[in-house]
């Protein structure tokens, strides 16, 4: 190594080390504490004791609401993620569009993604609210119908939270919009020479331009909606009601481990579903080989 | 050479913005500041309260800190829903506060797990702070093991308190109560309010305004949970029974042609529910006349004139089953403990005694003035009965409740959170008709039993 090598990367070393110190103290220490944990019973109070498999064997055998916990999860995924994409794609060709005051609409759908997390679901908390809410007052004075109890209602609450997932799209939306932007010009224009209507044109060339765009939106989805937890906190009060209907398994594992003191199986439950997202995004990515499409490949 | 000096001044400058930052015990005021100049010890002390209720205490602290030239309080407002964790992280982390108000469910749990100092030394010496100062119900509820863990603040309980405008308007006689649970029942069918759009007023849910399962059962006689065998019994008492099935008939069975007049639909007074405002504020559903009669603590005497000034209630104890001896119910108390890991006991002591003794000229304790400001009830007999608060006839009927009839309170576990919860959740399954209330009861006690071996154990390893 050169004296000026030495040097830069001494300064390099420096710059980074803000972020060095903060990673090594604050993620990757506890990460790989909690891997330790897992295999141990632990209060935070007390020195871990090691127990091997216990934690897994109660979760995957007799613990119900972890079940329970999981499949309200999967099928939060399973349903906005979708729904989180198409909104995204359907927002991002409508804004790709040169129409008068252009920035001002993208500007207005990307606001709701960058309000608080906890601002936007006091927010929802009223728009959903079943007697007084905006939604069911829509639905009762333009369409005649009443509303759902949303929230209150067991086989509403889940859905009323993917539905509401699709407020926070806007991001989703910043990053279709620079893979329209990428769609060459040229390919429409052939197109067009072939026939192809606005629906032709969409299915056959937009898409598929886009899937390295939406591979990507999809698997940021698919890790983020398996960790929900904030919207579920704040609109249910921690509890994950109405009847576990919204027990999210980010909301078991804190309830397990800041109010059971059960630290070491709620750090089993975080590796379970560590492995739980790593395989939903191997599966994506396995399959991505047969569906995207990378141009100039 | 240039550029390397520019880059050591940058890196010293975010190093000290850093230090700036997190630094722990910046000044938080200019007395604070004043005091740390005069070299008096700074304590921290973590309060449980929130809103108008920290702001009295804040005032009484403040008193101490003008008295003192060798101690200075740091009153911080935590609130009750994030206080296990912060707490647990503290003591944990080595920095907990010096003293920390914390409800008995709380105590008892983390005192089970060793995270507060025992202060038999400190309360026995005094015979303000000593086991007979208290109520008995009380001094169980900070003790363990036969250490006690925290000095008692403020107790509650719980009475029925009535909308007497409602009263009126249902062709009721404002200023007489229920008298027995089937009047009780009776009176909340007749003051529900409901047309085609759904409810309008609530008269009575047993749920509102959150869980009271845990004290129904033991006003109707019953026994949770047996401190002789450690173990939850509520499967085997069928008084507990009995009250899960009379909280199961306010929901309106869908196969039964017999419902009871007091029963409503459950997705609609769950919708109803989704419009109540928030409990400390003018929106409180009582306040606003969306519930007509509610079990409610004490501190209602502070909260209604408070948010409610105009608000015609009233206040009498929740009416006992047949043929069973009425109950206080209190879920026990609001004490000061000193987590493992203060760095300044006996400054800690200094205000506890201080907070806890008459002051020296005679007049009541501030702890005594602090239940006061609240209206939540002295932890002392020889307090709760000072004429100031049974002058006050709403305020007398809760004193009265808790002076005359056996207490009944919250068990003392490792697992209370987790206890409280369950009971929660199974109540919840029993009214939307999921399970039976047999059913429920059955797996309440045997997940929180099997919960309580598993930590009995844990911490029976981590002995040393």
């Amino acid at each position: 190594m050169t004296r000026a090598e030495r040097r830069n990367l001494r300064n390099g070393l420096l710059f980074a080390s803000p972020y060095l110190v903060g990673f090594t103290a604050f993620m990757l220490y506890p990460l790989a504490a909690s891997i330790y944990f897992s295999f141990c019973e632990y209060n935070v109070i007390h020195a871990p004791i090691r127990i091997g498999l216990a934690n897994f064997r109660v979760l995957f055998f007799d613990d119900a609401r972890f079940w329970r916990a999981l499949y309200n999860t999967c099928f939060y995924t399973a349903f906005s993620v979708p729904l989180g994409l198409g909104v995204s794609i359907g927002l991002a060709m409508l804004l790709h569009r040169k129409v008068r005051g252009l920035a001002v609409f993208r500007t207005v759908f990307f606001l709701p993604s960058i309000v608080p997390i906890v601002a936007s679901s006091v927010l929802w908390l009223w728009v959903l609210n079943p007697d007084s809410g905006l939604l069911n007052g829509m639905l009762r004075q333009m369409l005649g119908i009443d509303g759902p109890g949303w929230l209150a209602d067991t086989s509403w609450s889940k859905p009323s939270l993917i539905l509401m997932s699709a407020w926070g799209v806007g991001g989703a939306m910043v990053i279709f919009l620079a893979g329209l932007a990428d769609v060459p010009q040229v390919l429409y224009e052939v197109a067009e020479i072939d026939g192809a209507g606005p629906w032709g044109k969409f299915r056959n060339v937009t898409l598929p331009m886009l899937t390295p765009t939406i591979l990507f939106n999809l698997v940021m989805g698919l890790i983020t909606s398996f960790q929900y937890f904030t919207q579920a906190y704040v609109m249910t009060g921690g509890k994950g009601g109405p009847d576990d209907s919204t027990l999210f398994y980010c909301l078991y594992l804190y309830r397990n481990s800041f109010m059971y003191l059960r630290m070491g199986y709620a750090s089993a439950m975080a590796w379970l579903l560590f492995a739980v997202i790593l395989a939903a995004t191997l599966v994506v990515l396995v399959s991505s080989k047969r569906w995207v499409y990378y141009h100039g490949e | 050479m240039l550029k390397d000096y520019a880059i050591a001044v940058i890196a010293l400058l975010v190093c000290v913005a850093l230090l700036a930052v997190l630094w722990p015990s910046a000044p938080e005021s200019p007395e604070e500041r004043e005091a740390l100049a005069e070299g008096r010890v700074v304590i921290t002390y973590w309060d449980r309260h929130s809103g108008h209720e920290h702001e009295s205490r804040r005032e009484l602290i403040d008193e101490f800190n003008r008295s003192q030239d060798k101690v200075y309080v740091r009153a911080l407002s935590i609130g009750y829903n994030s206080l296990m964790e912060k707490l647990l992280t503290s003591i944990a982390g080595g920095v907990p506060p010096d003293i920390c108000a914390l409800d008995g469910t709380i105590l008892a749990q983390l005192a089970a797990q060793g995270c507060f100092l025992p202060l038999d030394e400190f309360m026995g010496s005094d015979p303000y702070l000593s086991q007979d100062a208290f109520f008995p119900y009380i001094w169980d509820a900070v003790s363990q093991g036969g250490h006690v863990y925290g000095v008692p603040t403020t107790t509650d309980t719980y009475c029925l308190l009535w909308n007497k405008d409602a009263f009126r308007r249902a062709g009721l006689d404002p200023d007489r109560p229920p008298r027995s649970i089937e009047e009780l029942e009776s009176f909340a069918a007749q003051l529900t309010v409901q047309d085609e759009s759904g409810i309008q007023q609530i008269g009575f849910l047993p749920w509102i305004p959150w869980d009271h399962s845990y004290k129904l059962g033991v006003i109707f006689g019953g026994t949770w949970y047996d401190p002789e065998t450690d173990r939850m019994v509520c499967a085997e008492d069928p008084n507990i029974l009995r009250s899960m099935q009379w909280q199961q008939s306010f929901a309106i069975d869908p196969d039964s042609d017999a419902n009871p007049r007091h029963a409503l639909d459950p997705q609609k007074f769950m919708s109803f529910q989704r419009n109540f405002g928030a409990y400390m504020s003018a929106t409180n559903p009582f306040y606003t006349g969306k519930v007509a009669m509610i079990i409610e603590g004490e501190w209602q005497c502070t909260f209604i004139p408070k948010y409610a000034p105009d608000l015609n209630w009233g206040v009498a104890p929740f009416p006992a089953p047949e043929g069973v001896e009425p109950v206080a119910y209190s879920p026990t108390c609001i004490a000061d403990c000193i987590p493992v890991g203060c760095r300044n006991e006996e400054a800690a002591f200094a205000f506890l005694r201080w907070f806890h003794r008459p002051r020296p000229d005679g007049r009541p304790s501030p702890s005594s003035d602090y239940n006061f400001a609240i209206h939540n009830i002295p932890c002392r007999p020889s307090e709760a009965t000072q004429a100031r608060f049974t002058d006050d006839p709403t305020f007398r009927v809760f004193v009265d409740v808790l002076m005359e009839r056996p207490v009944a309170t919250t068990p003392v576990t490792p697992v209370s959170q987790f206890m409280g919860d369950e009971i929660e959740r199974y109540r919840e399954k029993v009214v939307l008709r999921e399970l039976t209330p047999e059913q429920a009861l059955r797996e309440v006690q045997d997940t929180v039993n099997a919960e309580l071996r598993r930590t009995r154990a844990f911490l029976e390893r981590t002995r040393p």
